[in-house]
């Protein structure tokens, strides 16, 4: 009985073992395949399609998207990044003062400013008053305040900062208190150099909302000045599908499907800088999801 | 009496003085949450008027009458109540998967002894989380269409003929559910995993003893543990029913008219008629709709997920 036991246990594990390669495999495919595709043959794609095992590897793609799209290309990644460092420097220091406050122990308004917070989670006025707002009182239409200001403080990361912040120990804001310490100086001198996992935790948080983002250029945007890398992905999509769609559209009938090469080129380059720099960062977002889950 | 008193108003401006930074420190949250967040509450007063553009949402004219926009909503409450049970059938869809494969795969994680292993397979999982809408969209047409598509170069390889996915509305509940789980499963098998190692080894042992297999311990200890986290986090997710993610849709289907039967969401619906086509009326209406039965679930589902555990009331 007991000798069964162990074997079957082995091979649960074993199974186990399969299972995990199996689902990590799948995980990463998608991504695999984008990288594959982008080095395939044009010409290859529009004879026999897509396929894992091309049977030419070439950077073909990617010299002519430089060539051709290279200054859109270009404009529009600096927009990205410039999005994704102002968003997420401003979004920080929104955030981190805020769940400075509301973590103070004994502020009198602590708990109110905490639901003020979180009432907006509860409620909110929907996405068609929230566009007119931002576009017709706010002016941010066109402009690159447009491309990260709507985003400057998400709640759930406030309270993941808080939750962190919490989690300090107390007597040392105490007694720095006792000292004659006031809060800006607890703040900056022992809050923030005690919390950096934290703050780059939420710090990545923020940067990957705003890299990712193709929500606020598709409600706000219509100058391609102010294309980010996701939104230029999104156009040529929506250019493409809709032939793909109407396939009895008479331009479509001699068409074949342009550039199918080009959109896995532009998706890589849209998501090599996540790619590259994830294995040094995932063990930030792994440890935020654990403080996040722990909400108190 | 008096120096009593003279002692507590010193204190509290003393107090206020020291408060003063924490004012100034809060101030930029309140400034972003004013007026991204309660400013938009305002603009509900929408569904009373008979918006035009040059009024924008505080100068339009009231509706005549005031409760036009709602006959609206009831003529066409089928649209409404379409986009509603999609929105809900995808919610309930994606927790139920997203439950399963999170539950199974940091089951697996804990059972098995590499640490190495753990971790590396830990963060690969945990990557489609980071892949934007837009770009699992573009990846996801170079497998599904029907000229060059993978599945379909497989389909043709095999003697079948192709299938065209972007006609096919029924296939997407399956996509979308599938495309979900794929990215939000190494997020949540992370919370699970959280859970299971908090569990107390003693119970293993004493099982172990017993002569228990691992299957067994499984399915008697760890399955029941982490229920009341399934509970809490479904109950949770009730408060969400109501949402539709607009950026999977825009960025997997690209809002293709041919799949709008299985994927036309509140949001998506709301996207579409009120800010690309401009039509306040019904938009308003269904978008007053959803945030008021929004709250309402929100509220119901803290109160019950309070009952079970004091600290999960907060999402």
């Amino acid at each position: 009985m007991r000798r069964k036991g162990m074997t079957t246990d082995k091979l649960l594990t074993v199974i186990f073992y399969i299972l995990l390669i199996l689902i990590s495999a799948i995980c990463i495919f998608p991504i695999v395949f984008a990288v594959i595709g982008s080095f395939t043959l044009e010409s290859e794609v529009a004879l026999n399609g897509f396929s894992l095992f091309p049977a030419q590897l070439s950077t073909e793609t990617y010299q002519y998207v430089f060539q051709s799209q290279g200054s859109k290309l270009l404009n529009a990644y600096k927009v990205s990044i410039l999005t994704t460092i102002c968003g997420t420097l401003l979004s920080l220091f929104v955030t981190v003062t805020y769940a400075y406050v509301i973590s103070v122990k004994d502020f009198r308004f602590g708990n109110k400013l905490a639901f003020f917070a979180y009432f907006t989670m509860l409620f909110n006025g929907g996405m068609l008053a929230w566009y007119l707002i931002c576009t017709k009182y706010l002016g941010l239409k066109d402009n690159m305040f447009a491309m990260f200001l709507p985003y400057v403080m998400n709640v759930f990361n406030m309270y993941l900062m808080r939750n962190f912040f919490k989690g300090l120990p107390y007597e040392l804001m105490e007694s720095a208190k006792i000292d004659g310490a006031g809060h800006f100086s607890i703040l900056v001198q022992i809050v923030l150099p005690l919390s950096k996992a934290g703050i780059v935790t939420v710090g990545l948080f923020y940067a990957l909302q705003y890299w990712n983002d193709f929500y606020l250029p598709l409600m706000l945007i219509n100058n391609e000045k102010y294309y980010s890398i996701q939104y230029i992905l999104y156009k040529m999509m929506s250019n493409i599908q809709y032939l793909a769609a109407n396939p009895s559209s008479s331009v479509a009938s001699h068409i074949i499907l342009p550039a199918q090469t080009i959109k896995m080129a532009i998706t890589c380059i849209a998501i090599g800088p996540i790619i590259l720099i994830y294995p040094f960062i995932q063990k930030h977002f792994v440890k935020g999801v654990i403080v996040g889950a722990l909400k108190g | 009496m008096d120096a009593v008193s003279n002692k507590k108003a010193k204190y509290n401006f003393l107090k206020f003085k020291q408060d003063i930074p924490l004012y100034l420190l809060a101030l930029p949250g309140v400034i972003a949450l004013l007026v991204f967040a309660y400013l938009p509450m305002t603009g509900i007063i929408l569904v009373f008027k008979d918006y035009n553009f040059k009024g924008g949402i505080f100068n339009s004219p009231w509706a005549e009458p005031i409760y036009k926009n709602f006959v609206f909503f009831f003529n066409n409450v089928s649209t409404a109540m379409r986009a509603t049970g999609l929105t809900v059938m995808y919610n309930l869809l994606f927790f139920i998967t997203g439950t399963i494969f999170a539950i199974g795969i940091s089951i697996m994680l804990s059972e098995i002894s590499g640490k190495k292993f753990i971790k590396i397979s830990q963060s690969i999982m945990f990557l489609p989380y980071f892949i934007s809408w837009m770009v699992m969209g573009a990846i996801l047409f170079a497998m599904l269409n029907a000229e060059s598509g993978l599945i379909n170069q497989f389909r043709i390889s095999m003697g079948l003929d192709t299938y065209d996915f972007y006609s096919q509305p029924k296939a997407w509940i399956l996509i979308l559910v599938i495309v979900n789980t794929w990215q939000s499963c190494g997020y949540n098998s992370i919370i699970y995993y959280g859970v299971i190692t908090g569990i107390d080894s003693s119970l293993y042992e004493a099982a172990k003893v017993d002569g228990a297999t691992k299957l067994q311990c499984i399915m008697k200890i760890t399955i029941p543990l982490l229920k009341p986290t399934v509970i809490i986090l479904f109950l949770l997710s009730v408060g969400n029913m109501l949402k539709g993610n607009l950026n999977m849709i825009i960025g997997l289907t690209n809002l293709n008219p041919v799949l709008f039967s299985t994927t036309d969401l509140i949001d998506v619906f709301v996207y579409r008629s009120g800010v690309k086509n401009g039509e306040m009326a019904f938009a308003s209406a269904v978008s007053l709709y959803q945030s008021i039965f929004g709250f309402l679930l929100v509220v119901i589902a803290n109160k019950v997920a309070s009952k079970f555990d004091k600290d999960a009331t907060l999402f």
